[in-house]
């Protein structure tokens, strides 16, 4: 089932779509 | 039926009265309409009632179900932790971490997370005689693989925090 992903573009694509948003996430809420 | 099949239901079930549970909960305390941060536990609720059942459902889309499961239960976790820590009012004891904070919604959700994961294994179970490969714990779809991804989304997700005024 593990692939190498590391040489895919979806892979860094995805990642760095995730890591923004968490990011803007812990920026927007305000408890 | 066949009694993977009959497996799989009462899984989904159990899946949709947690989801259901948790949201109407959240729906109580935080209401969606009051503070627009209240907005995230209600979509994700959505989501867990509406959306994840049918990709749970199908074979095709079980891994899509299976990781926006995870995640949904990773991010709920930093932000309740996140909460927790925010509206702790003491004091720091054992019972104080048990009862005044949100550690045991924390832990209804992680059941949450089982079951998710209890699907994707039954699906991808051939034989009760099946073993495990050895020596991948940290590589998708083990549970490793979700330690790391819950250790790096509270860690980009406190930077987010820390860092953007």
């Amino acid at each position: 089932m593990y692939r190498f992903m590391l040489f895919k573009p979806g892979w860094w694509i995805l990642h760095l779509i995730a890591i923004a948003f968490v990011f803007w996430l812990g920026h927007a809420i305000g408890f | 039926m066949n009694r993977k099949k009959v497996l799989k239901n009462t899984l989904i079930t159990g899946l949709v009265f947690l989801a259901v549970g948790g949201w109407l909960l959240h729906i109580r305390t935080h209401p969606p309409l009051m503070d627009e941060d209240n907005l995230v536990p209600f979509i994700s609720g959505m989501v867990s009632i509406f959306i994840l059942p049918l990709l749970f459902w199908f074979r095709s889309t079980i891994s899509y179900a299976y990781v926006i499961n995870g995640f949904l239960v990773i991010l709920g976790t930093i932000t309740m932790s996140h909460f927790s820590i925010v509206h702790f009012n003491g004091p720091l004891s054992l019972a104080g971490i048990l009862f005044n904070t949100t550690l045991p919604d924390i832990a209804l959700l992680w059941g949450k997370f089982v079951v998710g994961k209890a699907l994707f294994d039954l699906e991808l179970l051939r034989s009760d005689q099946d073993t495990i490969p050895a020596g991948r714990y940290f590589r998708y779809p083990n549970t490793g693989w979700w330690l790391v991804h819950l250790v790096m989304l509270s860690v980009v997700y406190a930077l987010g925090h820390i860092l953007w005024k």
